[in-house]
């Protein structure tokens, strides 16, 4: 199968590099249509802040992973990019290549469920710019297919491996029902904007923030439709929240512990979870000693985290597995597109011979034993091919990809039936 | 027959310990293809009792609740029957080896000790007994339950509150989640006590003429009555919730517990039969 693949990603080039050849939105379909000048007939194009992925079949075989290459590194013109920042695959190892990426296990944080979305959607667009053939569609659905397999048969994304997440994971341990919780968010920097968005996916009953900068916390509400607290004013009205993220570039701690106490005394006891994600803190960590608090830091947030990482990487033989299976699958069936008309040509030719011997020399029987040489004649050429068809099928079902185009190969050359091409006969 | 009830007798708590086992490898593993395995397993095991306890009924002439020992198996099935309600309407998981662990020692105890009874003392033989039996039982099931998931509640508290993050953070359902199933369950069982005591002292001075209300029977399911009395009302009316509750709820076990063996083994009381 002349499939190519080549990709630069975070195990083979530093993240300026990835930068440099980082394919946008509006520019992927320009690409497109420039490998397609340049004779690549199917594809795919990935390309995230972590990885560059081109998948092509090239018209001719001549072709190699040099041709991509320089199609990349002419189109973002990258100076400082070489061979090495590279992985290159081929054949059934791209098509492996592919698998991974899709399941998440090839990407910086293990089990990453958004490339699986992306890979989806460098589907959608191949196949709206018509770059995707019937192969290409067949290396789409199994991919799609072992993504999802992955996600549902092994536990590879789950648990939260950020610690914005691990936050919100958090509180569904303690709380059983968030949409009739209230949080506050201080902080309107990236990783509050982080933990503000993944309380407002989980349901969050309501939600606030609030910001040394005004103007920051209500670009923030607007985006969430949360509510804006004053950042002088926010001390009073903790009480009124059961959860609670810090995330600011506060030098000094911003929350005492009498301030939580008296929080809690005011919310009649009811448990509050205090989430400082800054650095340095913002929370006194002596407030997880009051009962009913629930103070976690980064470190303490980590551990969820670290903890998560490990359980999706014990995960990987799992998923890989499944990725073997995917594999046989698709060469099954792309194998099969090879034997059968092999099979065809075979009998063809066999057919094609045992007819004009017969049609030359019926002449010399009666015509009763005319319909006997037929039938005894038929009977030959099927003995013969008996073995031969059999063993073209088995490539359809378990042959390695080598092993069965070897046979179709052999069986070919040896009797001159390439496709296209007239056997040549005595 | 007879054999069949010896041999049920026998096999009742290895049925619980292989469930046991299920629910515990289940919890340990958490996959998710076992969910319904274990959940057949308790089934089997349920089915099988409830045939044990229509078997003794019939052959005995009298349902398995006038000695300790026959309550004790109806103890088991209650406690793994309600777990087992609870786990269908709320699909919580995880917590299941810790009610049937109870059920199991229960029935260890009850197939051990139970005996062939066919004469009954006359004072038992009252319509008012089965009425009475059964709902203490109810009442002692919500308990138990309660402590359970009380006890559940404190652990789960102690590792979120010391970032242990391990296989009980990982696997059972949230803290407000245990809260609520225990207060439920004590509720439950509130209900039923209050009513076993009712019909208890109705039933009391016609069967017993000559009981005190000094008999520590009488003085033990008080007490226990009022902590939870108390438990709850302070959940209603009050501010008290999560780790105080539950507390309450593991100390009302406890004294349950203890008045019950006070009672039965221990003190001269006229509710000692075995």
């Amino acid at each position: 199968m002349n499939l190519i693949a080549i990709s630069i990603n975070h195990r083979t080039a530093p993240v300026e590099l990835r930068e440099a050849v980082y394919l946008k939105e509006d520019e992927i379909l320009p690409f497109i249509n420039l490998a397609k000048e340049n004779q690549i007939k199917e594809g795919l194009i990935l390309s995230t802040c972590n990885r560059t992925e081109i998948f092509g079949i090239p018209n001719s075989n001549d072709d190699s992973h040099d041709k991509f290459q320089n199609l990349l590194l002419n189109f973002k013109s990258s100076q400082n990019i070489n061979e090495e920042h590279f992985q290159k695959f081929v054949s059934r190892d791209a098509i492996k290549h592919l698998f991974s990426v899709a399941t998440g296990i090839d990407s910086l944080l293990i089990g990453d469920n958004q490339v699986f979305k992306q890979v989806k959607d460098s589907f959608l667009v191949s196949e709206e710019s018509n770059f995707s053939g019937y192969i290409m569609r067949r290396v789409f659905d199994a991919a799609i297919r072992t993504g999802k397999r992955a996600i549902s048969e092994t536990a590879i994304s789950e648990g939260a491996v950020t610690v914005s997440y691990a936050a919100v994971q958090l509180t569904e341990k303690i709380f059983s029902n968030l949409s009739k919780k209230s949080a506050l968010v201080i902080g309107a920097g990236e990783s509050g904007e982080i933990a503000a968005k993944h309380l407002s996916e989980k349901g969050i009953g309501s939600l606030a923030v609030t910001n040394r900068t005004l103007e920051k916390a209500e670009a923030l509400s607007r985006k969430l439709d949360a509510k804006v607290i004053p950042f002088n004013e926010f001390r009073d009205s903790i009480y009124k929240f059961d959860i609670i993220i810090s995330a600011t570039s506060s030098p000094e701690i911003l929350l005492r512990k009498d301030d939580v106490k008296n929080a809690l005394k005011k919310r009649s006891n009811n448990s509050m979870i205090l989430m400082d994600i800054a650095v340095p803190r913002d929370i006194d960590p002596a407030t997880k000693d009051i009962d009913y608090v629930f103070y976690h830091d980064l470190d303490s947030l980590n551990i969820i985290v670290d903890q998560n990482l490990s359980k999706r990487k014990s995960e990987i033989p799992k998923v890989e597995k499944i990725i073997e299976e995917e594999l046989d699958n698709f060469w099954e069936w792309y194998n099969s597109l090879q034997a059968a008309p092999a099979i065809k040509d075979l009998r063809d030719f066999f057919e094609e011979i045992r007819n004009d011997e017969v049609e030359k020399n019926k002449n010399k029987f009666s015509v009763d034993d005319q319909e006997k040489l037929d039938i005894v004649t038929k009977r030959i050429i099927n003995k013969i091919l008996h073995h031969p068809t059999i063993e073209l099928r088995k490539t359809d079902d378990s042959s390695t990809s080598v092993e069965a185009s070897t046979k179709i190969g052999i069986i070919r050359d040896l009797f001159g039936i390439h496709p296209g091409k007239k056997p040549e006969k005595e | 027959m007879i054999s069949a009830i010896h041999t049920i007798n026998i096999l009742l708590p290895v049925f619980y310990f292989i469930t046991l086992v299920v629910y515990f490898y289940d919890f340990l593993k958490g996959e998710q293809k076992l969910v319904n395995v274990k959940r057949v397993f308790l089934f089997i095991t349920l089915f099988l009792h409830l045939i044990y306890i229509i078997l003794r009924t019939i052959a005995f002439d009298h349902p398995p609740i006038t000695n300790v020992f026959e309550i004790f198996t109806i103890l088991a099935i209650t406690i793994s029957f309600s777990y087992f309600l609870v786990e269908l309407v709320s699909d919580i998981r995880g917590t299941g080896p810790f009610i049937i662990i109870l059920s199991f020692i229960f029935q260890l105890i009850s197939s051990l000790y139970i005996q062939d009874l066919t004469e009954v003392k006359e004072v038992l033989r009252s319509n008012l007994l089965g009425i009475h039996v059964i709902s203490a039982l109810l009442g002692y099931s919500g308990f138990t339950i309660s402590a359970v998931y009380g006890f559940l509640y404190l652990v789960l508290y102690k590792d979120i509150k010391l970032n242990k993050f391990g296989l009980i953070f990982n696997r059972l359902p949230n803290l407000e989640v245990l809260e609520r199933l225990s207060l439920y369950s004590a509720i439950i069982g509130f209900i039923a006590l209050t009513i076993a005591i009712i019909i208890g002292i109705i039933w009391l001075p016609v069967a017993f003429p000559r009981f005190s209300y000094l008999d520590p029977k009488l003085i033990g399911s008080t007490l226990v009555w009022l902590l939870y009395a108390i438990g709850i009302t302070s959940k209603v009316v009050g501010n008290w919730r999560g780790k105080r509750l539950v507390i309450l709820s593991i100390t009302g076990f406890v004294v349950a517990i203890i008045s019950t063996i006070l009672s039965n083994f221990i003190a001269q009381s006229f509710h000692s039969f075995y």
